[in-house]
């Protein structure tokens, strides 16, 4: 039996698919630990998950101040090319910079058999580099290993953030290290990602969906009787500030209120003072459970959401706003599960026309059919524990 | 679609007429109508284009002018603060001094 630790962010999305793949660990048998900031993820955690909180005391006077900067990224707009620039310089280089000394110190007490760690928390990586520790690299968002040929320097610029911080880390590397050398989960399956060129240690496992017990209410008896018209999911995600959500719900209610619909919104119930009748409005939903009674989603291309869909065979109109929700986006379109809109530009007769064009053209969910079927012929959760598993058997191997 | 034969040289005027096409092509014709695009147009603050939107409009201008441009070259040479900052403009004066 092995130990193994994931090293993780306080991003739901990147979370989510170490807990299916922790559970299938746990399960087998194996030792496994999750290293976050998050105090909450303790109780998301599968039966004998263990959390390792990453925490600083009165004498890390630099961590306890940098902690108090690390919700930036639900701040402030940012957009395009720009998103990419704003997503490295004031979110994953100083919360990697701030996580690095817990880790560090959690990682010398747990002596783990095998490091998982995010791939925009790299911070694990040098960590494991420097206690000698194998580390695989878990890839819940896709898009950062997938290089524009077209603007190449954009990807480079990433990598050369990457490199500095591992030089100020006190790690003497050329190059990033974010990706290991030994394994790379990559949560989707090739035929979602697109045509691509990477060494053998990329394995696309598909989309790792870890099955919550819902403990969310939810009015199911409202979208089993909507017998007439579509049933359709609108979400923007847990990213975005007030501003945007605002402008883009309103957006919404103009396209689908007192429409052929049923809606269900994931979103404060009270962002409006009056919502559409035939609008169900939470601010969490059992998404899981609630995709199978759907006919489309529409939301801003964060991969998690877009793979459950898609997991469902569910079509989609998506809007992407920053990060890479843009790539999601084209790949949706690209793989021809769904139609994108911009953010900024798109009104809601847009919209309207998106998911009717989505709902009424059979092809769309032929496509998103045929993604769901690339997604468990990827292998999922048993395909990526057994990965992880033959990497701990061989010990003689060299992994650093 | 894209493919006009260009007989002679084209001003700067008609490259910007050209690439405004394009960019109409790109994010559609109703949001460019509302769209005051001039030179100093930014893809990432005036038109509100992302690195895809930019990259589609890019092949049309590569479909368009073919190995007499190398359009793919001159933009993957571009660090991310000239992509934040590169402007329509910028893109005429290349094509205009390419010809």
């Amino acid at each position: 039996m092995a130990r193994f630790v994931y090293i993780v962010p306080p991003l739901t999305g990147h979370v989510n698919p170490t807990l299916a793949v922790g559970a299938a660990l746990l399960e087998a048998g194996h030792e496994v630990a999750w290293m976050s900031l998050d105090e909450s993820l303790e109780a998301r955690l599968p039966a004998d998950g263990k959390l390792l909180l990453i925490t600083y005391t009165d004498d890390d006077h630099s961590e306890r101040e940098s902690g108090q900067y690390l919700n930036v990224i639900t701040k402030k707009v940012v957009y395009g090319v720009d998103s990419i620039k704003f997503l490295y310089e004031e979110v994953l280089i100083p919360l990697n910079r701030h996580c690095y000394k817990g880790i560090s110190r959690l990682l010398e007490a747990y002596q783990p058999d095998l490091v998982i760690t995010d791939h925009e928390l790299f911070a694990g990586a040098i960590a494991a580099l420097k206690h000698g520790v194998p580390y695989v690299t878990s890839v819940t968002a896709p898009a950062a290993i997938q290089i524009m040929d077209e603007l190449p320097k954009v990807y480079e610029w990433e990598q050369n953030q990457i490199v500095a911080l591992q030089q100020e880390l006190g790690l003497r590397a050329e190059r990033s290290v974010a990706s290991s050398d030994l394994l790379n989960l990559v949560f989707t399956s090739k035929e979602f990602f697109g045509e691509v060129h990477l060494p053998d240690q990329y394995r696309f496992v598909g989309p790792v969906i870890y099955k919550r017990q819902a403990k969310t209410t939810f009015d199911w008896a409202r979208i089993a009787e909507a017998s007439e018209g579509a049933r359709i999911l609108v979400s923007i995600g847990t990213t975005f500030n007030h501003e945007h959500k605002k402008s883009f719900f309103d957006k919404v209610i103009s396209a689908f209120g007192g429409g052929p619909y049923t809606v269900v919104v994931i979103c404060d119930p009270l962002l409006f003072e009056e919502w559409p009748d035939n609008f169900i409005v939470q601010l969490n939903i059992p998404q899981l459970e609630v995709l199978p009674y759907l006919d489309a989603v529409v939301c801003h291309g964060g991969h998690n959401t877009v793979c459950e869909s898609l997991s469902n065979g569910i079509p989609l109109v998506v809007i992407p706003i920053a990060y890479d929700q843009s790539h999601v986006a084209g790949r949706v379109v690209k793989t021809g599960a769904g139609l994108r809109l911009n953010f900024n530009r798109f009104k809601a007769q847009h919209l309207q026309a998106a998911l009717h064009e989505v709902l009424h053209d059979p092809a769309f969910k032929t496509a998103a059919i045929s993604l769901r079927d690339s997604f468990i012929a990827a292998g999922g959760t048993a395909a990526a524990a057994g990965l992880l598993v033959n990497l701990t058997k061989n010990k003689s191997t060299n992994y650093v | 679609m894209d493919t006009i034969v260009t007989a002679g040289k084209l001003n700067s005027n008609e490259i910007f007429n050209l690439l405004k096409q394009f960019i109409t092509e790109v994010i559609g014709e109703e949001f460019v109508e509302e769209m005051d695009i001039s030179m100093d147009s930014s893809f990432n603050k005036d038109l509100e284009m992302d690195s895809i939107e930019i990259v589609a409009f890019s092949e049309k201008i590569k479909a368009h002018f073919g190995d007499k441009i190398d359009f793919t070259g001159w933009l993957s040479n571009m660090d991310i603060d000239e992509l934040i900052g590169l402007k329509l403009g910028m893109i005429v004066n290349f094509i205009e001094e390419c010809q």
